[in-house]
């Protein structure tokens, strides 16, 4: 792959067959052999081609449901495709909330795992532990099962590995749209910094004013399809138009 | 080269033998130290095990197995890290969700890891079985160079369970009882396995199944290293090193096709 490029999305595609039937089990798979199941098919993802060079900051807008989260997890590699491939050159990491964590594990566990799946080596985690700690101000609770945290506890702690640890391409769903006031300013003093430089980050917003702040393209998206790809208020102009 | 390659890939230029190790000392920690008992249960499980069996088989029914208690140990050894490694993974893509539903890290490496947890449970055992054998077992021959071939005979025990577990835990994602099905039929190969049964009585009731049975071999051989001062059957351990290959073979398969659509099926 050109080593500018830091995704590739070629002929991709995705239906989700939601049964109305709940056949995960051998036994309901037996009885009902021969009665096909009720199945419903939800094109999500729309055939569709692009590239999303190293180091861009690229907005993905469009209405509630028209298939943004699933294009998100197709190109971070969560999500099989079911046409054409995605070529994902470095790690991905989907940040919402917060990152993946596990409640059975403490804070000082949970940002050694994260880390390590980001792609950190161990004495890289612990060059960057205090910073991940202060940010979060779960200082005292380092060594606390996170399940015995506090829901804004868990979303500062998410947020500080994500933005700390970092993953070469970050996608970034909503994350202004969740959390507390002080959170929503954290989030915005960490883009005000230089932590979006250098970085590929993929950012999903309903905030016209933010994706024209940070984003040099656009995505915009309506029902499963590319309607457009490329200049940013070219994309927010035709999003405010739908809206209408 | 090409090992060379992936050797340098796996320490220098990526994390991942570092990420292997911290899962599987975090999955260790989880199981044995959140519990009262901690990592004395791991010692103490066993032995235990042993001597229930001991009294079954020993003092009600009489058997006439030489250094019948070792012969029992080093059985149960190899056949709890199968137990552990299959039973215990079943809805491990359920449990580690958290590890891949955000990121793009390969599967594989959550099987791995979680195995190498059970491999130093394994090897806590196996040092157990050691000191047992070679200090208390009277009729004990004491240690020798053909021990040293229970480290091939784990290989081919850490493919099969990492195969078998892979197979089981795909399926899983769209046949959530296969975790019933798998623990009938895993009583059912207990059994079927020369684990308390005199080998020749075992040989003599279920003909070639000491072929048929991947497990049997394993167990066969085991005792053969360790102690019967004897190198393992080659045979054997081909057919064994087979299966191994050919079940990891299917559930890398399995993993490619069924284990890719965890994220959204789970």
């Amino acid at each position: 792959m050109d080593n500018g490029i830091a995704l590739k999305a070629r002929n991709i595609s995705k239906t989700f067959h939601i049964s109305e039937d709940s056949h995960n089990t051998v036994k309901h798979r037996l009885f009902n052999l021969f009665s096909p199941s009720r199945r419903k098919s939800v094109p999500a993802i729309k055939l569709m081609n692009f590239e999303i060079n190293k180091g861009e900051c690229v907005g993905l807008i469009g209405r509630n449901g028209c298939g943004k989260s699933t294009l998100i997890r197709l190109l971070a590699g969560v999500y099989p495709t079911d046409t054409g491939f995605v070529e994902i050159n470095g790690t991905t990491l989907i940040m919402n909330l917060g990152v993946g964590m596990s409640q059975e594990l403490t804070a000082r566990e949970n940002i050694y795992v994260s880390s390590s799946v980001l792609g950190l080596k161990i004495k890289e985690t612990d060059a960057i532990f205090d910073k991940i700690v202060d940010f979060a101000e779960i200082r005292e609770f380092v060594d606390t099962k996170v399940k015995f945290f506090s829901s804004g506890m868990m979303a500062r702690l998410g947020f500080s590995i994500a933005v700390n640890a970092g993953a070469g391409i970050m996608f970034l769903d909503e994350i202004f749209a969740v959390g507390d006031m002080k959170f929503q300013e954290k989030a915005i003093k960490v883009f005000e910094s230089s932590w979006i430089e250098g970085k590929t980050v993929i950012l999903v917003s309903h905030s016209m004013d933010v994706i024209r702040k940070y984003c040099t393209r656009t995505a915009y998206m309506k029902k499963g399809e590319l309607v457009f790809f490329g200049e940013t208020q070219q994309a927010v102009d035709m999003y405010i138009q739908d809206n209408q | 080269m090409i090992l060379g390659n992936l050797l340098k890939d796996w320490t220098v230029r990526t994390n991942k033998l570092e990420r292997l190790w911290l899962l599987a000392k975090i999955e260790f920690k989880l199981r044995y130290y959140e519990n009262k008992l901690g990592l004395f249960w791991a010692l103490l499980k066993p032995l235990l095990d042993m001597c229930i069996y001991y009294v079954a088989f020993k003092v009600i029914l009489k058997t006439d197995v030489p250094s019948f208690a070792s012969y029992l140990f080093i059985g149960l050894v190899m056949w709890n890290f199968f137990l552990e490694s299959t039973n215990g993974t079943i809805a491990l893509l359920n449990t580690k969700k958290y590890l891949y539903e955000y990121s793009n890290m390969n599967k594989l490496e959550i099987y791995i890891s979680t195995l190498f947890a059970n491999s130093i449970g394994f090897l806590f055992n196996l040092t157990m079985f050691i000191l047992f054998f070679n200090f208390f077992e009277a009729g004990s021959g004491g240690f020798s160079v053909y021990n040293l071939w229970i480290i091939v005979l784990f290989i081919n025990l850490f493919i099969l369970a990492l195969g078998i577990s892979l197979i089981l835990s795909n399926i899983y994602i769209v046949a959530k009882d296969i975790n019933q099905i798998w623990m009938v039929f895993t009583s059912f190969l207990f059994f079927l396995s020369p684990i308390f049964y005199k080998l020749s009585t075992f040989k003599d009731a279920l003909p070639g199944f000491d072929f048929g049975n991947p497990l049997a071999g394993i167990i066969i051989n085991a005792r053969r290293v360790m102690m019967n001062d004897a190198a393992p059957d080659f045979k054997l351990l081909g057919f064994d090193f087979g299966y191994a290959l050919v079940i990891l073979f299917a559930g890398l398969l399995l993993l490619n096709k069924l284990g890719a659509k965890a994220a959204e099926k789970l």
